[in-house]
């Protein structure tokens, strides 16, 4: 028996099912689909079906609302909890420095006067040293590192490259915060910190070889691999025709990379080094272990040699919220901890949004899509 | 033509370059972690209660770091998976192209690009509201709740690992070809039937694998677990042992520790200073999470052989 059997899908995803005689209803060959004979009447079960479906959908939908504005949802409790700070500083939160002792100050004080200035210029100039630091260490090595899996490797290296990549993302951030003061700060400690610079510095910190150099090194080990990743997925996306088109206009395999590859693959790359900046900025574990604690923008004028500078310790907003983390409960110190997390969050936002942004524009110039 | 054949190789030592550091680090972080963790690992380490005492010697193991770890791993897949398989369903079947998914994707990656320490004073500042009691405890002689407790950390994990499950879920529903709806919904099955009883079993791999992705984020996240669940040592509120029956409750709603936080704890940038004790943590820590990705290889080899 043959039946010629036409499928007529609506928008909303309805079946109709035509036989050649006669046409079998929809609430017919569900119920024999649920096994239901000896449902008492056909209609009930249809209705009971259809406001099951409607209610999944509906339940599936609010709970995808929920994930869509979870990011809202998030940055209205940080604000809200922030408000005290943000009302009493206004834009002087975000250009005046001394953090690190007005929390001192702030935890100690009596609950008739608390202090309510904070100024957290000192942490904002930290987060953007040492992620534009590490950016500069780890975009070069990342990209070359992409050049030579994709490319330059032969065949057989390729695999095994990928997944040490893949297993140093997945590497937890106490791991790399460990490395690097068991390794990285005694290094430093022990052949750079000189006692000329113990003496000069001493009014203001203790030199214990956790510096702003220290952080530089561990998130660049932590931003190396999702460089990496991102850029092999680039230069993946180019068409093969192009790499191609170079070898027939007689380019040298090195020169394909630089001059057509690369070019091809920036609007990735650049997505992923946005990303990256992202993930540094909020790095906090492994940093806050490195980086000293102290919210001191490093000063190449303080010192003869302004390399010595590197040495001093700073704070990030992110190593902020963990380094003060006592504080949390207190009134208005938890208040400027949750503003850090606010400014945070909106940076970390943009970039987010912004890597996806040029992902998009820069495809569409190049014509990749 | 001499120039451009040294420029040629200029370019590809300096490219290799970077890939043997790219290389020396990973193997160096795995290497020193091996040669200073292995002479940690002993049963009594991976079974005996930590201690808090300077002496390293009394110091105990790392018992209950690992429950916490798992406890902690499960409440947070337990929260996370539905939840984003829940979306990646929505934002797949019912709402693939309309404006609507448009916004809610754009919402969820920017989410992922939020850095975890903003998700852990989230989490604080949400679960220390007194109505959120029931998560963790009220702080005594005071109107907040104190916001620190193994179901807290949950689902603060849950919200961090959410963009991620989602994405990898709506890449495994996406594996599924449409021909098998099509068959479904031809049978007379409906949307809600198709989707239980033929999609989600047709991308089964990918969900695993987002799965498992979930737990190596959650247990490899430090930050969330230092500011939302503490650092306690022990477990549970000592009355009876952790899991019994009637006492589990007060555990989840208890503080404690995880593998990630004892290795903070235990480095010289926390109190406890005992850095045998972290390289044994971290050797601990390192291996579940290389298990974690054989297992993601292996679904995904095993997928690819069944494919071919």
């Amino acid at each position: 028996m043959t039946f010629i059997i036409s499928m007529k899908l609506s928008h909303k995803g309805v079946v109709n099912i035509f036989h050649n005689e006669y046409i079998l209803e929809e609430d017919k060959i569900s119920s024999l689909h649920e096994k239901s004979y000896l449902s008492a009447s056909k209609t009930s079960s249809k209705k009971w079906k259809k406001v099951r479906e409607f209610c999944i959908e509906k339940a599936l939908l609010l709970v995808s609302i929920l994930s869509g504005l979870m990011i809202l949802i998030i940055f209205a409790f940080i604000a809200a909890k922030s408000a005290k700070v943000f009302q009493a500083n206004g834009i002087k939160f975000a250009t005046t420095l001394g953090f690190d002792r007005q929390i001192w100050q702030a935890a100690r004080s009596v609950v008739d006067q608390p202090v309510k200035n904070f100024g957290a210029l000192g942490l904002i100039i930290g987060t953007l040293y040492t992620s534009l630091g590490a950016l500069l260490i780890s975009a070069p090595i990342g990209i070359l590192t992409a050049v030579v899996i994709t490319e330059l490797a032969p065949k057989w290296l390729r695999r095994p490259f990928q997944t040490f990549i893949r297993y140093l993302a997945s590497v937890p951030s106490v791991i790399y915060g460990l490395v690097g003061i068991l390794v990285i700060v005694p290094f430093i400690k022990n052949h750079f910190i000189t006692l000329e610079m113990q003496t000069k510095y001493i009014s203001y910190f203790q030199m214990t070889g956790r510096s702003f150099i220290a952080g530089v090194i561990v998130l660049s080990f932590m931003i190396l691999p999702i460089i990496t990743a991102l850029t092999i997925d680039a230069l993946k996306a180019v068409p093969r025709r192009y790499k191609e088109a170079a070898y027939a206009l007689g380019f040298s395999p090195w020169r394909t990379i630089v001059k057509v590859l690369l070019p091809s693959a920036k609007s990735g790359i650049f997505a992923g080094i946005i990303l990256a900046v992202g993930a540094a900025m909020g790095e906090a574990i492994a940093l806050s272990m490195v980086i000293g604690g102290i919210p001191n923008v490093p000063n190449p004028a303080m010192c003869s040699n302004p390399l010595d500078s590197l040495y001093t310790p700073v704070l990030t907003l992110a190593t902020a919220i963990v380094n003060k983390s006592e504080t949390l409960s207190g009134e208005y110190t938890s208040s400027a901890l949750f503003a850090c997390g606010v400014l945070l969050l909106v940076t970390c936002a943009i970039l987010s949004f912004l890597s996806k942004a040029v992902d998009y524009i820069v495809k569409r110039r190049v014509g990749l899509e | 033509m001499n120039k451009r054949l040294a420029r040629d190789y200029v370019g590809y030592i300096l490219s290799w370059l970077a890939m043997s550091i790219t290389v020396c680090i990973c193997l160096g972080i795995f290497i020193y972690l091996f040669v200073n963790g292995i002479s940690q690992l002993s049963p009594d380490f991976i079974f005996k209660q930590p201690v808090p005492t300077s002496n390293e010697r009394l110091s105990g193991g790392i018992s209950t770091p690992i429950i916490g770890s798992l406890l902690l791993t499960f409440i947070g897949i337990i929260i996370a998976f539905p939840w984003s398989l829940a979306t990646a369903i929505f934002l797949n079947e019912y709402a693939s192209k309309n404006k609507l998914a448009g916004i809610l994707r754009m919402g969820i990656d920017v989410l992922s690009g939020v850095p975890t320490i903003v998700i852990a004073i989230f989490g604080l500042a949400i679960f220390t509201n007194p109505q959120f009691a029931f998560l963790s405890e009220m702080v005594p002689g005071s109107d907040k709740a104190l916001g620190r407790s193994f179901l807290v950390a949950g689902v603060t994990m849950a919200v961090m690992v959410l963009p991620f499950m989602i994405k990898t879920c709506e890449e495994a529903l996406k594996t599924v070809s449409n021909t098998y709806r099509e068959a479904s919904l031809a049978l007379g099955a409906s949307k809600v039937q198709t989707i239980f009883k033929v999609v989600l079993p047709a991308s089964k791999d990918g969900l695993i694998t987002a799965i498992t992705l979930g737990i190596g984020r959650i247990i490899g996240d430090t930050a969330i677990v230092w500011l939302t669940l503490g650092d306690t040592l022990k477990i549970g509120n000592g009355s009876a042992p952790w899991w019994m029956p009637n006492n589990i409750l007060n555990t989840l709603k208890g503080t404690g520790s995880t593998l990630t936080s004892f290795i903070f704890y235990a480095s010289p940038a926390g109190e406890g200073n005992q850095t045998s004790k972290a390289f044994g943590a971290a050797l601990v820590l390192i291996i579940i999470i290389i298990l974690i990705n054989l297992l993601t290889d292996f679904i995904g080899g095993f997928k690819k052989r069944v494919s071919e």
